[in-house]
């Protein structure tokens, strides 16, 4: 899997880059627009990560220049503008989502999967964890040991966050963020997350599945599979 | 017209007051002089008389008129001395009262003393004053009469163009797409005003969009270091060397840069509102979009075991539906985060009011500061104290007022669609 990160904000380019190299990602970064057309032009990548904002020219440029030059690459736009306008223009020019900066790395890596998921309609919508749980995110169908089970709404997000972010930790806040957008503050002092993971870890259990969900002191969750 | 209706009445006061002195003075001087042309008249006939006895020694024969008449007494035994007076007499030629001028003067023929009174009426005299009086009261009358409907015309002809002026500031907003042009003037003044208007406008102008794309550049220049911030506390947790206390401290930094996020967007919200930058145009179903508000956070309702119980009626407003949807969305978060468990929530809606009530876990807060800016009550932390604030701000935009009530232990909202109901 292949991914481009188009991004002038060093730091920035650098971690999402190493985040998701460290999720089992092909990474190559630019920092402008002259390279990203140049890369873009060479290559093909599975998801192009995107920020509007480069100091030689518009990520909607960018965008443009994608969809004349019938690129299929997917785009996940991250902009600091949290305006409805750009967010519009931007899926209008073929985007295939839009993250407002700033955001939670595992959310990230949960569009990017999303997005290449999409794109590769060929039987790999499929989700497989060591061949004992499957997700499929087209019918959101979890199956344990070839049996379905039954999850809510949030349990089946929560169960999907966890799987793509495998290995990682996930802060409360992230996972907030996540399950509720900006109602995220309704859930922080009633210990939501709390009770979703534990119904969830418990429906995991009942089905003959691994206790993969632990807690970290201080920090948060980790999904953790081998 | 004002200032204009206290000019004339100043105006006319002083006009007439002037008028009045000078018709007297004037008066005064034609009378005084009216009367020695008499008296000089008769002095001329006294003359008269005089010269006639001194050249032929004897009484003229003097034909009387009705305006002067000679009266001369032989006995002569009252005084000589030469006097003018005016005294009232009952002229038997013309039949009245009259003011009459006398001459009285002793007079010696052959040694015999006589006495002579030269009469003249003064009728003459006061008739061309009674004229002249009438003349110069209609003159002032006719002056004042013209001079007001003159001023008037003039000033109203003067106070359009200020009146243009009036109408086009009372109409501009600030947040218009360009700054206020008023129209040139001939007149000195209302040129000077008008070009001291737009220059002012455009001073204002000018700061008002450097202040807005201060706001707009701060939202995006605060959001970069804000993103890094949290991408690198993201990177430093996944390192597996941090003792539970290193990673307490970090989520605890991540938990206050959201905050920060929280609040930064909500300020640029409310700066976004404050700057009228949204068109009001939108049909909005409200009592949709709280149903589905509702739907939205029944994991909450479920969880704290709050009843919740909806009268809504369908109410179209015209609006916008983000920023309905924001209204409703903050109020009924508001009423979630603030009820204790099992407490219970109402909402009800009908074309005219929209009232949110929950219970509450303390007494009643404060109704006037309730809707301020990081105004929190109690302990309470959470939050960032700018929901209400932007209620009320939405509010305003709309047009609707929204106020608190404490009733029967509750917090109730209560919005009230003034306007735009379609």
């Amino acid at each position: 899997m292949k991914l481009l990160i188009i991004e002038d904000e060093v730091n920035l380019n650098t971690t999402i880059a190493s985040f998701l190299t460290a999720a089992g990602y092909l990474c190559e970064t630019v920092s402008n627009f002259k390279d990203a057309i140049e890369k873009i032009d060479l290559y093909e990548y599975d998801c192009i990560i995107l920020d509007i904002m480069l100091p030689d020219g518009s990520g909607l440029e960018l965008l443009r220049y994608l969809k004349l030059n019938k690129k299929n690459d997917g785009v996940i736009i991250i902009s600091a503008k949290d305006s409805l306008d750009d967010k519009l223009t931007g899926l209008q020019l073929g985007a295939d989502d839009y993250l407002t900066k700033p955001f939670h790395l595992p959310e990230l890596a949960m569009r990017v999967a999303a997005i290449i998921r999409r794109k590769k309609m060929d039987g790999h919508n499929v989700i497989n964890i060591d061949e004992w749980l499957y997700i499929d995110t087209i019918a959101q169908r979890v199956t344990i040991h070839n049996a379905a089970i039954e999850l809510t709404q949030k349990e089946y997000q929560l169960l999907l966050f966890f799987v793509v972010n495998k290995n990682r930790i996930l802060s409360k806040s992230a996972i907030a963020q996540h399950l509720w957008g900006d109602d995220m503050d309704l859930a922080d002092h009633y210990d939501f997350i709390y009770t979703h993971i534990k119904n969830l870890r418990k429906k995991i259990l009942s089905a003959g599945g691994e206790d993969c969900i632990r807690s970290i002191y201080g920090a948060g969750y980790k999904f953790q599979v081998n | 017209m004002k200032s204009f209706a206290t000019y004339q009445r100043l105006n006319t006061y002083i006009a007439i007051l002037i008028f009045l002195l000078g018709s007297i003075a004037f008066y005064g001087v034609l009378q005084y002089v009216l009367l020695r042309q008499l008296d000089d008249s008769l002095k001329a006939e006294k003359q008269e008389i005089s010269d006639y006895v001194q050249k032929y020694h004897q009484l003229p024969v003097i034909q009387n008129t009705k305006h002067q008449w000679v009266i001369i007494d032989s006995n002569a035994h009252t005084f000589a001395n030469q006097k003018f007076r005016t005294i009232k007499l009952y002229n038997t030629i013309e039949q009245e009262m009259q003011e009459v001028r006398q001459l009285s003067f002793a007079l010696a023929i052959n040694n015999q003393q006589y006495f002579v009174q030269v009469n003249k009426s003064q009728a003459e005299t006061e008739d061309l004053l009674q004229l002249i009086a009438i003349l110069a009261f209609s003159m002032i009358a006719l002056l004042l009469v013209l001079n007001y409907f003159v001023n008037r015309k003039l000033v109203n002809k003067l106070f359009k163009p200020f009146q243009k002026t009036i109408s086009a500031i009372q109409a501009y907003k600030i947040g218009q797409k360009a700054p206020l042009q008023l129209p040139e003037s001939s007149l000195a003044e209302m040129h000077l005003l008008n070009t001291s208007l737009n220059e002012m406008s455009q001073r204002i102008y000018v700061e008002y969009r450097s202040l807005k794309s201060f706001t707009e550049n701060a939202a995006h220049e605060m959001q970069t270091p804000l993103a890094v911030m949290r991408s690198l506390i993201e990177s430093i947790i996944q390192q597996n060397n941090l003792n539970e206390q290193g990673l307490n401290q970090l989520t605890t930094i991540d938990d206050n840069i959201q905050k920060l996020i929280k609040l930064h967007q909500s300020l640029l919200l409310l700066a976004k509102i404050e700057n009228n930058q949204f068109q009001l145009n939108e049909t909005v179903a409200i009592n949709e979009i709280i149903i589905a508000k509702c739907e939205e956070k029944n994991s909450f309702i479920e969880t704290k075991s709050l009843l919740l119980k909806l009268e809504l009626n369908e109410v179209n407003l015209l609006f916008h539906r983000q920023l309905t949807d924001m209204l409703v969305n903050n109020m009924i978060n508001n009423a979630i985060r603030y009820t204790p468990v099992n407490g219970e929530i109402t909402i009800q809606l009908n074309k005219n009011e929209l009232i949110i009530c929950n219970t509450a876990s303390a007494g009643s807060l404060d109704a006037e500061q309730v809707f301020k800016r990081f105004y929190k009550p109690q302990q309470q932390q959470e939050g960032t104290g700018l929901g209400l604030a932007i209620v009320n701000e939405i509010c305003r935009l709309a047009n609707w007022p929204i106020r608190y009530e404490f009733q029967n232990n509750k917090h109730c909202f209560i919005v009230q669609f003034f306007q735009k109901v379609s």
